[in-house]
């Protein structure tokens, strides 16, 4: 919305504030200036103030709207001039309603008489500071009073229009040439404004050409309606038509107000235009919009900013603002005038108070006193966390890549049950799929390696992957692991991978050939990650490609991982306090049993109280035994202690 | 110049050549003899003050020679790598820097998430992450954003199943999600990815970055907010940072805040950057709204909270120089060496 300094001024008579600081104040209320011009008009320097209005606040798409909000603002009273009463004529107009779901209020007049001309300079100024072509006086003016009170007026050219005029739904109409003379194609069931004949406007949006204004046009009916913003959205949307008429209409306009649009209309063209008002005015208004009366409690614009605004200042702000206080038995009732349709609650009340009060005085440079609360961080964000450190450190780059896909590749990569999940609207039809495998980002990142001349890569990334099933939308966090260069080999690769799974608290890792294998995969090197009887992931060596590289892939679903794990903590950190103890003692094992199983016991078996860590020093093969030379760290213990509990513990072991 | 001292010189690199054993070593004699300043750059580089007679011939005596030196030194540089490090780090010797250890990097955006993140958790934060497919209710609906809102025109959605499951438009889905789960008290922060229909150019992407925050106590208020802004503020932007608070719509809080900072290139006074008003728009926030509470079946007499989003991308492309969206996610994020917070 573009207001120009000097008609703030104009309605607010005590403004003494700079055209830069009423933006500012704007600003900070609600209202974000995007753009600040100094302009001519009247032959005058003036300022354009181009303001944001994101809220449900038709009324500040108006001149008026905005110099009330700078009113209250600077505490001052906004004079919005009073227009006398339209002058009556008895005769009626042959208008009928019959979309009456989607219409709050119609008001229509006849004027005969008119001469349509040139419009003069300054509205032509004014038009183009919108963006606007003049198109004549009267169509300029409905303009100009659409840009003061917010409301989008239509004048219909009467001697083009063909017996009664309906509101109606569209079912007959299949397209309208409109006053711009584009064609547009209907969808059926638009709202329009019809004659017996013709269509004569998308209401709310835009006037055909059939009846339109032309420089000939002496006799107008003018009209003003306030819809169901809902319908004006719609047909907007699906028409692909946005005017200024149907950016307000789109919001809550308060039907109430419409009879000031409309008398300063006519008393614009009356003056401009000459003519006289040649009917009644049809007043189609079947709900009477009320404001609600709020229950409301002072303390709340503290209670709610965090800072003290007394009571005097809070309802100081709320009268500013037009709004009507009444105070019974302690108790506070206020009514918002009807053109604020976006106040219901106690809490919109508290916001009017504090953002009038000024968000620049709540302060920002105070510690925030928040309290305590339990940790509920899940374990997979930490688990992830800590996957990520150790990557990195094992040398791997984390990669980011889309979710969505182009189409083929998910059966080239996946090995779920799942069935592919397909966006319905995606304007961005190359990548309709979502992802089943973290593989395809990570291929793509390695192609544009490779691209670039990098030839050895070790890259991974942690995300989503998705699949359908029963009818049931699944997704998860899953780990994607690549390792692609000219020389590396499988057992590097699968070192470092152990190694993760290690650091993250899988000992026992056990490799099965895959019961599904991904199309990618080279069949026979493609296996399932089991841990503790259950498989966790998916490690396989890519098929021979023209890269001529070893690519090997590992995904791990995080989420079954997390569940494996009792507790996700971060790498432990300890203070040292004394020199650590390194006692060895040799174990012998068949040589088909695991070593992995025998720590595993051991740790059930020893008191870990005061060991720091447990290695295997040494291992050699004896005909069908092993021996291993463990390594068992003490601490906090002195050299005597340290051999006693080692003996004793090594010796019951034994 | 004569074709003795370049002899010399290439005696001179076998003698240190045989007494250096370690890949540190190995990178100081490379820079000794092959970098712009090496002696046999320094060599070539004289080659064009030579008299015309003598040009030709000397060319050919040094090139054979740099020719021979370049062999020798591959040869001892394999022999020390390929003993001492594993055949990926010597790989990565060949494209990148031939001493240094490979580290491994994370992700711009996963650095920036683990900076804030940290913030947070010392200020007693959880970290929370929803689905990134999600129905309307939680969406929209428990937003405050019902079906026919304007709000909606805010986010142009892309549908799994219209209208009932959707790719998340915004972060504050996990809001709702956590507001459904979880008792009061709590503090969450959510980094997470969400999606427009957007298509794709410069500085818009369908797949995008957010981060999110909701606090709900007994006594949170805006100063809170605004006091947890400012911290998160200073410890990205430093101490100097300035910013203010104005009021903003978003239809899941009442009152509504938008958090600018004033712009980094012009400092206020107005440039193309930040369209001339001299802030950049940094996020929204607000004190979480009535209606989203009761539908989390909160009582709004005991509990009140706030919630902030902030635009996660544009915080990262600010402070690591990025200037198109799509080098985030497309595979054009390359990793420097040495300079871990440079992106090529």
């Amino acid at each position: 919305m573009k207001v120009l300094y000097s008609q703030i001024k104009e309605l607010v008579p005590g403004l003494k504030a700079k055209p830069r600081e009423v933006g500012e104040a704007l600003t900070l209320t609600g209202f974000m200036m995007d753009g600040f011009t100094e302009v001519t008009y009247k032959g005058k320097k003036d300022y354009l103030l181009s303001l944001e209005i994101r809220q449900n606040r038709a009324d500040c798409l108006s001149v008026i709207g905005l110099a009330r909000e700078v009113a209250a603002y600077y505490n001052l009273k906004a004079s919005i001039p009073a227009i006398k009463t339209i002058t009556k004529n008895n005769k009626k107009l042959d208008i009928k309603i019959e979309a009456t779901d989607f219409i709050k209020r119609v008001l229509a007049i006849k004027i005969d008489d008119i001469k349509n001309q040139e419009s003069p300079q300054w509205l032509k100024e004014y038009m183009a500071f919108y963006g606007l072509n003049s198109a004549g006086l009267l169509v300029d003016l409905s303009n100009y009073v659409m840009m003061l009170t917010g409301y989008p007026s239509h004048l219909i050219d009467f001697k083009k229009t063909e017996g009664t005029i309906y509101w109606s739904i569209n079912n007959n109409f299949k397209e309208i040439t409109t006053l711009l003379g584009s064609v547009t194609k209907l969808n059926n069931n638009e709202i329009i404004i019809r004659d017996n004949n013709n269509i004569i406007a998308l209401a709310g949006i835009i006037g055909g050409k059939t009846d339109s204004i032309d420089i000939n046009t002496n006799s107008v009916i003018a009209e003003i309606a306030i819809y169901d913003r809902s319908i004006i959205r719609k047909n907007s949307r699906s028409l692909s038509i946005t005017t200024e008429a149907s950016r307000r209409l789109e919001k809550d306009l308060d039907p109430n107000e419409a009879d000031y649009a409309m008398k300063m209309l006519v008393s614009l063209i009356l003056k401009y235009a000459g003519g006289k008002v040649a009917s009644s005015l049809f007043n189609y208004y079947p709900k009477k919009y009320t404001s609600p009366k709020i229950q409301f409690d002072k303390e709340l614009p503290t209670k709610l900013a965090g800072i003290e605004i007394s009571p005097k200042d809070t309802l100081r702000i709320l009268k500013g603002l037009n709004f009507d206080i009444i105070s019974k038995n302690n108790k506070l009732t206020v009514i918002p005038p009807t053109y604020r349709m976006d106040v219901a609650l106690p809490e919109d009340l508290a916001e009017e108070v504090i953002r009038i009060h000024g968000y620049n005085h709540i302060p920002t440079n105070e510690i925030p006193h928040l309290e305590v609360v339990k940790d509920i961080t899940p374990k997979n964000i930490i688990l992830s966390e800590k996957i990520r450190d150790v990557l990195t450190v094992l040398g791997f780059d984390e990669t980011l890549s889309w979710p969505l896909t182009e189409k083929g590749i998910n059966t080239k990569v996946n090995y779920s049950d799942l069935n592919e999940i397909t966006t319905q609207n995606s304007v961005n039809d190359l990548f309709p799929n979502l992802r089943q495998s973290m593989a395809v980002g990570l291929l793509n990142q390695m192609n544009e390696y490779f691209k670039k001349g990098v030839e050895f890569i070790d890259i991974f990334e942690i995300g989503r992957i998705f699949g359908e099933k029963n009818k049931n939308y699944l997704e998860h966090d899953s780990l994607g692991i690549l390792s692609a260069s000219k020389d590396n080999t499988l057992s590097q690769y699968k070192d470092k991978i152990e190694s993760l799974l290690r650091l993250i608290g899988f000992v026992d890792v056990k490799y099965f050939e895959s019961k599904v294998k991904p199309k990618i995969a080279n069949p026979e090197s493609c296996w399932d990650i089991n841990v503790n009887n259950q498989n966790i992931g998916i490690i396989y060596k890519l098929a021979p490609s023209e890269t001529k590289l070893n690519i090997y892939f590992t995904e791990i679903d995080v989420e079954r991982i997390t569940k494996m794990l009792t507790k996700v903590d971060n790498n432990p950190v300890v203070e040292l306090t004394q020199k650590l103890i390194s006692l060895d003692v040799n174990i012998e094992l068949d040589k088909e049993d695991s070593i992995f199983d025998y720590l595993k016991n051991l740790e059930n078996k020893i008191d870990r109280k005061n060991i720091w860590s447990i290695n295997v020093a040494d291992v050699y093969q004896v005909g069908n035994k092993k021996k291993y030379t463990l390594r068992v760290t003490y601490e906090e213990l002195s050299d005597k202690k340290a051999k006693e509990i080692h003996l004793k513990a090594f010796d019951k072991i034994s | 110049m004569n074709e003795e001292q370049v002899k010399t010189l290439l005696e001179e690199l076998k003698t240190d050549l045989e007494t250096t054993e370690s890949s540190l070593d190995i990178t100081k004699l490379w820079h000794k003899y092959f970098s712009d300043n090496g002696s046999f750059k320094l060599l070539i580089k004289k080659i064009k003050d030579l008299p015309v007679e003598e040009k030709k011939t000397t060319a050919l005596i040094i090139q054979q020679a740099y020719k021979e030196a370049q062999e020798l030194f591959a040869e001892k540089e394999n022999s020390i790598k390929g003993g001492e490090l594993s055949g990926n780090i010597k790989s990565q010797s060949e494209n990148f820097n031939p001493s240094a250890p490979k580290i491994g990097h994370l992700h711009p955006i996963s650095k920036t998430i683990r900076e804030m993140n940290d913030l947070f958790v010392s200020m007693g934060f959880s970290i929370m992450d929803g689905p990134e497919i999600e129905t309307d209710e939680f969406c929209f609906q428990r937003l405050n954003v019902p079906a026919d809102h304007p709000a909606r025109d805010m986010q142009d959605t892309i549908y799994i199943k219209e209208p009932d499951f959707l790719l998340r438009t915004q972060t504050s889905s996990i809001e709702a999600q956590t507001l459904a789960k979880f008792k009061p008290p709590f503090k969450i922060v959510s980094p997470g990815r969400s999606y427009r229909n957007e298509s794709v150019n410069k500085s818009n992407h369908f797949v995008f970055h957010q981060y999110q925050g909701v606090v709900v106590t007994e006594k949170a208020n805006m100063k809170d907010l605004f006091g947890t802004f400012q911290v998160l503020f200073k410890k990205m932007y430093g101490e100097d940072v300035v910013t203010r608070y104005r009021n903003k719509y978003y239809p899941e809080v009442e009152p509504g805040v938008g958090p600018d900072m004033q712009c980094f290139n012009c400092h206020g006074k107005g440039c193309p950057l930040c369209k001339g008003v001299g802030w950049i728009e940094m996020g929204g926030a607000g004190i979480i709204h009535p209606n989203v509470m009761k539908m989390a079946g909160l009582d709004t007499k005991k509990w009140v909270g706030f919630a902030f989003g902030l635009g996660l991308d544009r915080w990262v492309m600010a402070k690591y120089k990025v200037t198109d969206i799509r080098t985030l996610l497309g595979g054009n994020l390359g990793y420097k060496y040495y300079e871990n917070e440079s992106i090529i």
